[in-house]
């Protein structure tokens, strides 16, 4: 009874090492899911340009700079133009999303004085695992996961499967939307015609009347 | 042996379940790939180095005029082509100072970047090589869609025939010596 069992265990094991063994390097376009095509758009805009932007409190993830904190729109009002980023989701093909390449214009957002807020309905330990993945973002990460999409949704980017359009919005230092679209989700938005909605409206904004100063 | 069979079976289901579902394969040295004629705004400088005439709409990368070509796949949007840009420059210089190297022209395409994102890149980097705006993707698909940063040596193929894989590295290099004598081998194998 013995010898066979040992005989069998040693059959195992010599099968095991048969198995094959997973390549040592996956390539990286297969380490992300393929959503495939998507419907470009699925939902409808509920802010225009000329409207007072829907404030919001979120919870956000700001590496390197305290790490979790709860971020208001309203904390940049009278002091930068805010650029909202809605994004489908954390973990999309992160060399071919929009976050990282924001993270390398912050010269042009300081040039144009515009605080960038990138918006998932991810949960924010996933958001933050996917900004240390992006080696780290200057602008905070802010989730809207709970009540699922409750930001996205008064603002009309939110999806009917519950993630987020592929969104821009651009609202001034008075808390005004200057510009809203939701992109094609499965492109990206030309980081050109960003840098033109800004220049617009910096030069907007240089074109008013100072506001008459204190006596 | 009965017990001896079952272990064997098991060991074969076992086997046949962990094979991994199957991926897209990557290129290796060898293939053929598809050499589309993409639509691309190219500035003055790029095409004077790409051996192309000046206001060029559109682009082949077998009409580039080079014994082999050094295509890196990039965007301005993938944080590890970011990171690696300064040693992707330092790459280039020493190829362009190389005689080994002659004949080989280095072409940075941008998948799925705009002509102002591939400015905005190059400024920021102050990338020395020709740029390539592949803004619809078509270069990016005929290369198979492969990750970035990725590295391939080509060779066109006399008659349209197709751009022939001489070497291909998906992601960074580590070692920059390595990398310059790989390429330069790639090249010499032709």
């Amino acid at each position: 009874m013995r010898t066979p069992r040992a005989f069998s265990i040693i059959v195992l094991l010599l099968g095991l090492a048969l198995l094959p063994v997973p390549a040592g390097a996956v390539d990286l376009k297969d380490m992300v899911l393929d959503p495939g095509g998507l419907k470009p758009v699925d939902s409808t805009l509920k802010v225009r340009p000329g409207d007072k932007a829907p404030e919001f409190t979120l919870p956000g993830v700001l590496l390197g700079q305290g790490g979790k904190r709860l971020v208001h729109l309203s904390d940049y009002r009278g002091r930068k133009n805010v650029m909202l980023t809605f994004v489908p989701a954390a973990f999309t093909p992160v060399c071919s999303d929009q976050w990282p390449g924001y993270n390398l214009a912050k010269n042009l957002f300081d040039e144009y004085d515009t605080q960038v807020l990138g918006i998932s309905t991810d949960n924010l330990p996933s958001l933050y695992a996917w900004a240390m993945e992006m080696r780290g973002l200057w602008f905070p990460v802010l989730s809207d996961f709970w009540p699922h999409g409750a930001v996205a949704q008064t603002y009309g980017v939110l999806r009917s499967e519950g993630t987020a359009e592929r969104a821009i919005v651009i609202i001034d230092k008075r808390g005004v939307v200057r510009f809203a679209r939701s992109f094609n989700i499965n492109t990206r938005p030309d980081l050109g015609l960003i840098m033109g909605e800004l220049h617009k409206l910096e030069e907007e904004q240089n074109a008013l009347p100072a506001a008459p100063g204190r006596p | 042996m009965n017990r001896l069979a079952t272990a064997f079976v098991t060991v074969l289901l076992l086997a046949a379940a962990c094979v991994p579902p199957a991926l897209a394969a990557n290129p290796k040295p060898g293939d053929i790939l598809p050499d589309p004629e993409a639509k691309v705004e190219l500035q003055a400088a790029d095409a004077a180095a790409l051996g192309l005439p000046t206001g060029a709409k559109s682009l082949r990368l077998s009409q580039i005029k080079a014994r082999a070509l050094l295509v890196e796949v990039y965007s301005l949007y993938c944080p590890r082509c970011q990171a690696t840009a300064p040693k992707v420059n330092r790459l280039y210089e020493r190829l362009a100072a190389s005689p080994q190297a002659k004949g080989l022209v280095f072409v940075a395409v941008a998948a799925g970047d705009t002509p102002y994102e591939v400015e905005f890149f190059r400024k920021k980097f102050q990338a020395p090589m020709p740029m390539v705006p592949d803004s619809d993707y078509v270069l990016h698909k005929a290369l198979q869609a492969v990750g970035t940063p990725s590295y391939f040596v080509l060779k066109a193929l006399p008659k349209g025939k197709g751009l022939k894989v001489l070497f291909f590295q998906e992601g960074a290099f580590e070692d920059e010596n390595a990398f310059f004598d790989q390429v330069l081998r790639a090249m010499a194998q032709d």
